[in-house]
């Protein structure tokens, strides 16, 4: 029968076709997969990069009379950087806590009036500001025309503007995350508006918001450029002077010590790099620890 | 949710006490001294030395000359360590700054081509003025075999490496160009900052230390560098060049050649010091010396005054700052005896009205 | 009646929405002036440099050991001209080869993320990710001086102009390491992370149903993520493609350390060095202060003028762009 046969023989080559088709749409996809993969594996190489790096030399430049000695120069220890660096970020955090924390909740809590309009649009310029720019702004206003010269109010200041619009945003976010019906219920009962956000919202939003102050902490702990101008460098450790006195951190060291042609310098540098990286991880590690809690809890 | 109250709470007290318990040298003096990288070296051999003895705090840091004048003025630093004295517009405007002569350096010309760094290459101010505005672009160029007859020099471009920072390297490395080569003078002048004409392939580096990373990292590079980086030059196995002087001599820097021009000088040191070194006349003299300053602010208050006073006259003293060991170890030159003293009478100038008020 | 008692907690409540205004207006406050006192902090410099600021490719400070002089209105140094064409360009190129570089492959690893990877895998490998947007700028600038421009230098580059010379921009010389491709490499990195983990949150938010439906049509699975769930997220990645260019444009630390700190001269190759606006205020700040005239400061200002425009043009378009996508996709799920 020849016509079952040209009739069988174009079924059967469209077939063919297709199964061409389809193993090559399939040799495609699994090119494509394997390329997804190559892209996670650069970035996985490139953070394993990064912290190995930083943990080999740092770990190696690690001795007991970093965290006792100051430095001295180019070589010495890191207690004057180190606890620089804690007080700017205990000062950025006296800061920022109060301010963010309010803009954010007026900016969840009176959604719909003027003033929170204004607090969220100027939130999202303040937070594409760079930061050396507020850098720049410090060191003109405080450091100069208020005439504190380096000190730890100017550094904390500029730090805590910086920091202001992820703390406003996080808080704000948060409390949108609590039901009405919860605030409803509480205004009913006689509640102000202080007492429900407070004792009510705010206990809901705390992981959240926690998150978000943890998240500033990370920022002053890593900045560098603003704090050039503002903080200057010291190799001592603080005074307790908030103005007149430039103050030592970490990150200085890092930036600094890498160009002077010493091995003790690059060996703090090194050490500085394991110190803020560790930190800032720490940190990290906590923000997320605390959100996987909350959420389990939820 | 009420244990994250407490926790907050608790870490703000430990935070708080652990701030307020911090160990308060409010008693003692904090002395800021920023500025020259060419002076860092010096300054932070000193500082170890004076501290032990005098109840002060005294912070080095290595900023560049530029900085370390205008924080002086500012009076965000004490000391400002610069290579370059004061600009006449910035006295006129700041009459109170005194630039003090602390010591006397010098700088050399490096240049890292693999062949060659051993042996000491021949180049003079015309020839590097030529090689810094792109008239010289390779090591080759018949300028610079003139100079060097007999030494087989690679077919290569330079590169030629200048500072980004305002640094008195700069302002010196400059003055001996426009004081060598007319055209450089009248195109390009000197200063701490200058705007370096547009080259391929130069590259900019932050600090002498960072003129060493780069000159390292980049062969047929040249860079001019403080004497007192010699030490990671020979270490990095850079070359040195023999640079022309006046007199038409090939010399390199060392306490002979400095002190040879130092001495040409004559009396000739204003009072205030101001005063460029540079290319001075004499069969011996290196071309490129410069006194060494400290920019401080006559009017400054007493806290600092009294120990800023003490500490640079301490620094000049022949058996204090300006003892051989010091010198020695950054390949710097004391200062003559005529010299300290007029440091010295700028010295006594720091805090003087309110002494005198008191 | 009413007494002279008060509604219970509506005192309370005005007090506290006013104490929240006044503390909250910090941020209002602090964003309104910045960029009013850079505005004015440089108006002299705008008015002293005109549209030559932006055109011309001459910094400089002018002869700092010379008389002041007057001209165009101001007391400067002899010399002195101000113009950051090399500045634009430098932050501009250094901006969009990080894009080019981050887009494909933060894509590419947020598909793999949510899709290739079962749970515990998933968990960590994005915790990796994310330790990427954690590191200081300092540390990675650190890594690429250290570690990224000798490698670069010595051997990448090289080979590079060997295999690809052919195409413009990437010929020789193959530059010192330090650069605009350097400089790009380094900022992809640290904007990878936004990008991967925005896009990662928006695949797996988005409904089975789909995939399910894509399925069902016999595409792979994934044929069902290209065309079926990532055109649906174009805005999602829009938003934060927007958002990784603000953040890269402002960054300071990392390229200042890789970037070869170029003077006045346009990049004439992918290796050749630049400079951003963000690091050249850094750097130059120091210098710029001996102008005993105070012009050189003022134009520090109008270079951060500048970037802060260009920053925060783009950030309010990400956030238009962000939002406008959310209420779109939730009108599309009611």
């Amino acid at each position: 029968m020849p016509d079952a046969t040209l009739a069988d023989r174009a079924i059967v080559m469209r077939q063919a076709r297709l199964h061409a088709r389809i193993s090559r749409r399939r040799a495609v996809s699994m090119l494509a997969w394997v390329l997804c993969g190559a892209a996670l594996a650069a970035l996985c190489l490139s953070i394993v990069w990064i912290i190995g790096l930083v943990l080999v030399r740092g770990i190696a430049a690690l001795r007991p009379s970093l965290f006792t000695t100051v430095t001295q120069g180019t070589g010495g220890g890191l207690l004057n950087a180190i606890e620089g660096t804690c007080v700017l970020a205990f000062g950025t955090l006296l800061l920022v806590i109060p301010f963010g924390i309010s803009a954010g909740i007026y900016a969840a809590e009176f959604r719909s009036s003027v003033w929170a309009r204004v607090i969220r649009f100027l939130s999202d310029v303040l937070v594409g500001l760079p930061s050396i720019v507020l850098g720049y702004f410090g060191y003109v206003t405080m450091v100069e025309g208020l005439g504190w010269k380096f000190s730890v109010a100017a550094a904390s200041i500029t730090l805590a503007i910086i920091c202001l619009p992820y703390v406003a945003r996080t808080t704000e976010v948060a409390l949108g995350e609590v039901p009405q019906s919860l605030r409803e219920a509480a205004y009913a009962m006689g509640a102000g508006a202080g007492t429900v956000t407070l004792r009510i919202s705010m206990r809901l939003a705390m992981p959240a918001v926690v998150t978000g102050v943890l998240l500033a902490l990370a920022i002053s702990v890593g900045e560098t450029a603003p704090l050039l101008y503002t903080a200057g460098w010291s190799n001592y450790t603080w005074n307790g002077h908030l103005t007149g006195s430039p103050i030592g951190y970490l990150t200085y060291v890092i930036w600094a010590f890498i160009n002077e042609p010493f091995a003790a310098a690059h060996a703090l540098a090194y050490a500085a790099a394991l110190l803020v990286t560790g930190m800032v991880l720490l940190i990290s590690v906590a923000s997320r620890m605390i959100l996987l809690r909350a959420q389990r809890r939820m | 949710m009420k244990s994250y109250r407490a926790h907050l709470l608790a870490a703000g007290v430990i935070g708080l006490g652990t701030a307020l318990a911090a160990p308060s040298q409010a008693a003692e003096t904090r002395v800021l001294e920023t500025g020259s990288s060419l002076l860092y070296p010096l300054f932070n051999l000193w500082v170890p030395v004076y501290t032990k003895d005098h109840k002060v705090e005294i912070t080095t840091q290595s900023t560049g000359s530029g900085t370390g004048i205008s924080e002086a003025v500012s009076g965000l630093a004490q000391i400002g360590a610069s290579d370059a004295y004061l600009s006449p517009a910035m006295r006129k405007q700041h009459a109170n700054m005194l630039n003090i002569p602390l010591a006397i350096s010098s700088q050399m010309v490096n240049y890292n081509l693999p062949e060659l760094n051993g042996r000491h290459l021949k180049l003079s101010g015309p020839v590097l003025a030529g090689i810094y505005d792109g008239t010289i672009t390779d090591w080759d160029n018949k300028q610079i075999a003139r100079l060097n007859p007999g030494v087989k020099l690679p077919h290569h471009a330079i590169i030629p490496i200048h500072r980004t920072d305002g640094s008195g390297d700069t302002f010196i490395f400059t003055q001996f160009l426009s004081d060598s080569t007319p055209h450089w003078q009248q195109a390009h002048g000197y200063g701490t900052t200058i705007s370096w004409p547009a080259i391929q392939s130069e590259i900019g580096a932050e600090g002498n230390q960072g003129m060493v990373n780069a000159l390292q990292q980049n062969p047929y590079s040249v860079a001019y560098i403080g004497i007192s980086y010699k030490g990671a030059i020979t270490q990095n196995k850079l070359g040195e060049a023999a640079l022309e002087n006046r007199a038409g001599k090939f010399v390199l820097a060392n306490d002979k050649t400095v002190q040879a021009a130092a001495a040409a000088l004559g009396g000739k040191t204003p009072a205030d010091e101001a005063v460029s070194l540079i290319f001075q006349p004499g069969a011996e003299s290196y071309p490129i010396i410069n006194y060494e300053y400290a920019i401080v602010d006559a009017q400054m208050g007493n806290p600092p005054a009294r120990d800023v006073r003490d500490f640079l006259s301490w620094s000049i003293r022949p058996d204090g700052g300006n003892a051989p060991h010091f010198m020695n170890q950054v390949n710097f030159v004391a200062l003559p005896a005529a010299v300290r003293r007029l440091s010295q009478k700028q010295i006594n100038e720091i805090g003087k009205e309110q002494n005198a008020s008191n | 009646m009413t007494g002279a008692r008060r509604a219970p907690g509506f005192g309370i409540g005005m007090n506290f929405r006013r104490l929240m205004a006044i503390l909250g207006g910090s941020v209002p406050v602090s964003a309104v002036a910045i960029v009013l006192f850079l505005a004015v902090y440089a108006w002299p410099a705008i008015r002293f440099n005109g549209f030559g600021f932006i055109a011309s490719n001459s910094w400089n400070l002018g002869s700092l050991y010379a008389e002041p002089v007057s001209q165009g209105g101001a007391m400067i140094l002899p010399g002195a001209q101000y113009g950051i064409l090399f500045l634009i360009v430098g932050t501009l190129l250094s901006t969009a080869i990080a894009m080019l570089i981050a887009v494909p492959v933060g894509v590419g690893a947020a598909v793999f993320l949510a899709e290739a990877l079962p749970g515990r895998a998933r968990l960590w490998l994005s915790f990796l990710v994310e330790m990427l947007a954690a590191v200081p700028s300092v540390v990675f600038g650190l890594w690429g001086y250290a570690v990224l421009i000798p490698l670069l230098g010595h051997y990448i580059f090289p080979l590079m102009t060997g295999l690809l010379g052919w195409i413009p921009w990437f010929g020789e010389p193959a530059g010192s390491g330090y650069g605009l491709l350097t400089a790009g490499l380094v900022l992809s990195l640290m904007i990878v992370p936004l990008i991967a983990a925005t896009l990662r949150d928006a695949i797996t938010a988005q409904p089975m149903y789909m995939r399910e439906a894509a399925a069902a049509l016999g595409a792979t699975r994934f044929e069902t993520i290209w065309k079926v769930i990532l055109p649906g997220l174009r805005p999602v990645l829009i938003g934060a493609g927007i958002l990784a260019t603000g953040r890269a444009l402002g960054e300071t630390m990392a390229v200042l350390m890789v970037s070869g700190n170029a003077l006045n001269v346009l990049p004439h190759s992918i290796y050749a060095p630049i400079s951003t606006m963000a690091a050249f205020i850094a750097s130059q700040l120091d210098s710029a202060l001996q102008d005993p005239t105070g012009m050189a400061t003022r134009a520090l200002a109008e270079v951060a003028l500048v970037l802060c425009l260009i920053a925060v043009l783009v950030n309010v378009l990400a956030r238009l762009i962000l939002a406008r996508a959310t209420a779109a996709t939730s009108q599309q799920r009611a």
